[in-house]
């Protein structure tokens, strides 16, 4: 089992924490295995033969004992602390990095922030079981060390039911197990059956689907009671099998207690005995249940949910490439066949399932070198696809596209620079925002700032030094932050994916000219029609027919390009009514 | 009596036999529980032996046999009662609908309908859980003070010692924890940052510089961790050592009485056990505080289910062109008064954000009711209609629609009575383009189809397509569509879905200057209902749609 293993990871990697928790431990038991022998000895010995201060010092003894006991509980907590903290690091790095590297892109950023609750509840689970197995068994061994030293006979009384219900216990864990689990998953699911439902109260209402929402909420309402329903019957036998490892010690030391060793034992030593059962056998018992049955549940049930959340699933295209994918260095990569073409498509096709249809089919393209291109075409026509398939983000089902004679996804990620219609902008200095892809100086990254039109918006932050705060900037002055930092970057081949689209025509028309100046290939999703008017030549892309040309000639030969031109055309004159 | 309140008699009598049989086994099982240490004392002191020990073996039957009962009673009945809650409860959200989230927030709601209603179920099972705690602990103190006083007062002075412990404790705690929690939130942030820009990190293979920056918070957090650890620790400890210290102090004074012979071994035995019994009383007490926090459940969800659900007729639709009219119609600040959408007219509704643009769309298809006034589809007013004739007639799409079902084809088809239409639907909001290139086509699961909000919005459209009727009402629905599509949607709509009466809220000009009419909105009046072309002489008219293009 994986998640398993990462626990055992844990575990082993940390052995001077684990040496710590176990001799703290051994102090920390002390009092489980006095407790029967001092009490035995302060009653048979002490107050019952009137010697009162014989009893006073066994009972010293056993207080001191218990003093010790607190404090080394005290240092167990903190030796498990220092294995809890770590794991929960390491669970964290893990998440996070799943999320970013091999996670689905699309997810929702809210499901993924998630894992930080998955973690919390993984660690505090992982503390509460190495907590409990580890009581357990020092408990146990302490107070059965007690027990044969208060008299052997008495050991062989207790310790066949209290293993008996300790076995018990370990039986009905698997089943108890996945009845935990199904009742958590249950009640996960009603959980956001509720959120989904009040979250589309609106819709439900304009669907007029009450009733038919009804029955789903009835249903998955129903589906949790009964998984509740069949945990509590675990948990019933669970508590019968603690019962028996309990309680029927008690009963046996009571029945045969007078018998054993020919009817010589004081009272005290049935007292001490039975001081054993309730207080170390028992609870230590309780704690094992309780932590394995529940805590135990949870740390398997977060963990694995963090491993699913982490490692890319079947479910998604193969085709998501992540840097593990990286074969080899970009540098053992062939050499490029014709250094003037800086990007080719050569009969690719991509679809995002094997039963879904198409998006680019049997593509053929070349952009040379220092070729401004724009990519046109109606919502959904598979532009931001292509734009992926060039950056290498993406890998086609058949066909090969290669940058610079590299194929795309092995290309050295500085020879090219995509930015996506969804700039990124991250809290830090407004420096490390606009430096993200290069280490230009400062009088370099603000003269590409005045190039691009982002130099106002700096000024007005603050200058480069500025703290940023992301949710405090406009979707357009995000797009500026984004476009200074692809204008910095070293890469030939420049992809701008609608990254303009949040900007008005005229601070479009001067970002897309500073790339043009700038040099180098530039590929432009376009976003207006006015983009596509600036580029040398035009792809429009249809559903799966793609066809090329400059503007004129598009116009000219296909009816698409000529509604799209025609369109904007009307909207704006009309916008020139004024 | 509080509403609450009687929720909770309600929650208890619907239960059945469980709340008796749960205060029987645990009332039986606290009184067994109670009498085995007296039980077992007169055993070990030895006179009448077989009789003692018999009784002291059934009082172990009676509180193994009353635990397993209590324990699996509590889950059945609990989860029994709080599904009953909870389907009620979103029963009368239903009913009530997008009201209900504007009385309440989300997160409200599902709180109530999640958390409160499982604390309500648990009621009856928290009450009885305070008298078999009770039970034992007052008990036990009462037998310690029957064996000898003096070993009470012992136990006495400390017990006040464990509360005052505890009440240190959260105090102290309560900063740490805040802390914690504090950089814990940062990283989320950082992460949903660093999730938000995926594509320009993956295209620049920057994910390792991503996971640090994202991760930098983490020494802090470890730092607070283990401060918290320490102060579990040591406020375990000290709650921790309270119980064997008294029993110690118990033990002593009870060995001295034992040495003058006051009171005899099995006496001393009982006296540490009712000790030990009797020091749970702080944790019967945190019973008593569920208890409170039931009852206060009870009163949140109480809140919930007294909402009042609109009032519905059982009129049907006669034949008609879908004509919608508004007579007098004011709420909420909007005064719209009297208007006439003309049955299968296009209508435009624009103005600034806040003018009351959605609030005049959620009134047109009865999302919400008037304050005053009426609206009245074909000559009927809405309030008059039977639910399904309303729903059949009149259909919404949204700027954010919220997509419901199992898979994309369910989601479409979520406002229809009967199945198959969706195909159809996706075409006319040409939506079929990219859900046929999903994985499984239009059975993909709604969870397994990513989409932009662009092509969320084309399925949002869909469904209100294939609801049909003769009304549709799109309020900002076609926001992410390039204008090109937008009109294709639109000639969709005129052409193969003929002539449906259109309400249209929007932000662009090119849409209002299709529309038959536009209705323009400032300040929650109406300005204008005019064709653009007349209104687009007023400058304030124009500046409506200038803010649509530069950075916003």
């Amino acid at each position: 089992m994986k998640a398993g293993r990462v626990v055992w990871t844990a575990l082993r990697a940390r052995p001077k924490a684990l040496a710590r928790i176990a001799a703290w431990s051994v102090v920390e038991v002390a009092p489980a295995f006095l407790i029967g022998l001092a009490i035995a000895r302060a009653i048979d010995d002490g107050f019952a033969a009137g010697r009162v201060d014989v009893g006073l010092a066994w009972l010293a003894a056993l207080g001191t004992a218990w003093l010790l006991a607190a404090f080394a509980a005290r240092q167990v907590i903190l030796a498990v602390a220092a294995v809890a903290e770590p794991f929960r690091d390491d669970l964290l790095t893990l998440a996070v990095r799943g999320a970013l590297c091999e996670g689905p892109q699309d997810a929702p950023a809210s499901a993924v922030a998630r894992i930080n609750l998955q973690v919390e509840l993984a660690r505090d689970a992982f503390a509460a079981v190495v907590t409990v197995v580890r009581g357990f068994a020092f408990t146990a061994a302490g107070a059965v060390l007690g027990l044969v030293a208060l008299h052997p006979a008495l050991a062989v009384l207790v310790l066949p039911p209290f293993v008996l219900g300790a076995v018990l216990f370990t039986i009905s864990l698997p089943v108890l197990y996945h009845r935990q689990r199904a009742y958590l998953e249950a009640d996960e699911r009603t959980a956001q059956t509720l959120v989904s439902v009040t979250g589309g109260l609106r819709d439900v209402t304009a669907c007029g689907a009450e009733e038919r929402v009804q029955a789903m909420v009835g249903r998955r309402i129903a589906a949790q009671a009964r998984s509740a329903g069949r945990l509590a019957g675990m948990t019933a036998l669970r508590t019968a099998a603690l019962g028996v490892g309990a309680w029927a010690p008690v009963v046996l030391i009571l029945v045969g207690g007078p018998w054993v060793a020919g009817g010589t034992l004081g009272a005290g030593v049935i007292v001490g005995a039975l001081a054993y059962v309730t207080q170390s056998l028992a609870p230590a018992l309780g704690g094992l249940v309780e932590g394995v049955g529940v805590s135990g549940v949870r740390l398997f049930a977060s963990l694995d949910r963090i491993l699913h959340t982490t490692s890319p699933s079947s479910e998604h295209p193969a085709s998501l490439e992540g840097p593990a994918a990286l074969e080899g260095p970009a540098g053992e990569a062939r050499p490029a066949a014709d250094d003037s073409v800086a990007l080719a498509f050569t009969g690719v096709s991509f679809s995002y399932g094997e039963h879904a249809d198409p998006v680019v089919q049997d593509l053929d393209l070349e952009v040379r070198d220092g070729e401004h291109l724009a990519i046109v075409g109606p919502s959904g026509a598979g532009k931001s696809t292509l734009a992926a398939l060039a950056a290498g983000l993406l890998r086609p089902g058949a066909g090969t596209v290669t940058v610079a004679g590299v194929p795309a996804h092995l290309a050295d990620p500085a020879t090219r620079v995509l930015i996506p219609q969804e700039a990124y902008a991250f809290r830090g200095s407004l420096h490390e925002n606009l430096a993200y892809l290069s280490d230009a100086p400062p009088e370099r990254i603000l003269a590409a700032a005045r190039e691009v039109g982002a130099d106002e918006l700096i000024e007005r932050l603050g200058g480069l030094d500025a703290d940023l705060d992301p949710g405090g900037l406009s979707a357009g002055e995000r797009q500026l932050i984004a476009l200074v930092r692809a204008h910095l970057a070293e890469a030939g081949l420049v992809i701008l994916d609608e990254a303009t689209c949040h900007l008005d025509p005229a601070a479009e028309a001067r970002a897309e000219q500073a790339f043009v100046r700038r040099g180098g290939t530039l590929i432009v999703v376009a976003h207006r029609l006015t983009s596509a008017r600036r580029a040398a030549r035009v792809l429009l892309l249809d559903g799966s027919r793609a066809s090329m040309g400059t503007h004129e000639e598009l116009v000219a030969a296909a009816p698409l390009y000529a509604d799209l031109v025609g369109h904007w055309e009307s909207t704006r004159e009309e916008a020139q009514l004024s | 009596m509080r509403s609450g309140d009687r929720l909770v008699l309600d929650a208890v009598r619907r239960s059945g036999p469980w709340p008796l049989v749960l205060a029987f086994t645990g009332i039986a099982g606290a009184a067994a529980e109670l009498a085995l240490p007296y039980l077992i004392g007169r055993t070990i002191d030895g006179q009448d032996r077989t009789t003692w020990l018999t009784a002291a073996v059934g009082a172990v039957a009676v509180i193994m046999i009353c635990e397993c009962l209590t324990v699996w009673t509590r889950g059945v009945s609990g989860a029994a009662a709080a599904a009953r809650m909870r389907g009620a409860l979103m029963r009368r959200v239903l009913g009530v609908g997008p009201g209900m989230t504007r009385r309440f927030g989300q997160g409200d709601l599902v709180t109530r309908a999640g958390l409160n209603a499982e604390e309500l179920g648990g009621a009856p099972d928290a009450a009885v859980s305070v008298i078999t705690l009770l039970v034992p602990t007052v008990g036990g103190l009462v037998a310690l003070t029957l064996i000898d006083p003096r070993l009470t007062l012992t136990l006495a002075a400390g017990l006040v010692a464990i509360m005052f412990v505890l009440r240190a404790f959260m105090r102290a705690s309560g900063e740490i924890a805040a802390a914690y929690q504090e950089t814990q939130g940062e990283i989320a942030t950082r992460l949903v940052d660093a999730l938000a820009g995926a594509r320009t990190i993956a295209a620049a293979r920057t994910e390792e510089r991503e996971v640090r920056r994202v991760l930098t918070p983490l020494p802090t957090l470890r730092t607070h961790g283990l401060a918290l650890w320490r102060a579990t620790a040591g406020a375990g400890v000290r709650a921790g050592i309270m119980v064997p210290v008294l029993e110690v102090a118990v033990l002593a004074v009870g060995g001295y009485l034992l040495a003058t012979r006051q009171i005899t071994v099995g006496d001393l035995y009982a006296a540490a056990r009712y000790a030990v019994l009797g020091a749970a009383l702080s944790g019967a007490l945190g019973f008593v505080a569920r208890l409170a926090r039931a009852r206060s459940a009870a009163d949140r969800v109480a809140e919930v289910l007294d909402e009042r659900e609109p009032e519905t007729g059982a009129a049907t639709l006669p034949a008609g062109d879908g004509t919608v009219e508004f007579r007098a119609v004011s709420a909420g600040g909007l005064e719209i008064g009297d208007l006439v959408l003309p049955g299968g007219s296009v209508t435009a509704v624009v103005g600034r954000s806040g003018a009351g643009k959605s609030s005049l769309a959620a009134l047109a298809g009865r999302l919400t009711d008037p304050d005053h006034g009426t609206v009245s589809l074909d000559g009927v007013d809405l309030r008059e209609l039977s639910p399904s004739a309303l729903r059949q007639a009149v259909a919404y799409a949204f700027e954010r629609p919220v997509l419901l079902g199992e898979s994309v084809e369910e989601a479409i088809e979520f406002g229809r009575a009967s199945a198959g239409a969706a195909e159809g639907a996706a075409r006319a909001a040409r939506a079929d383009g990219f859900l046929s290139r999903l994985p499984q086509g239009f059975l993909t699961p709604l969870e397994r189809a990513p989409m932009s909000g662009g092509e969320r919005q084309r399925v949002g459209l869909a469904r209100a397509f294939a609801q049909g009727g003769r009304f549709l009402v799109l309020d900002d629905a076609t926001s992410g569509l390039d204008t090109l599509t937008e009109q294709q949607v639109g000639e969709a709509l005129t052409g193969e879905l003929g002539g449906r009466t259109r309400l249209v809220v929007t932000h662009r000009a090119a849409t209002a200057a299709r529309a038959d009419r536009v209705i323009w909105l400032e300040g929650g009046r109406v300005r204008g209902h005019a064709p653009h072309a007349s209104l687009w002489k007023d400058p304030g008219y124009r500046a409506v749609f200038e803010h649509a293009g530069v950075p916003s």
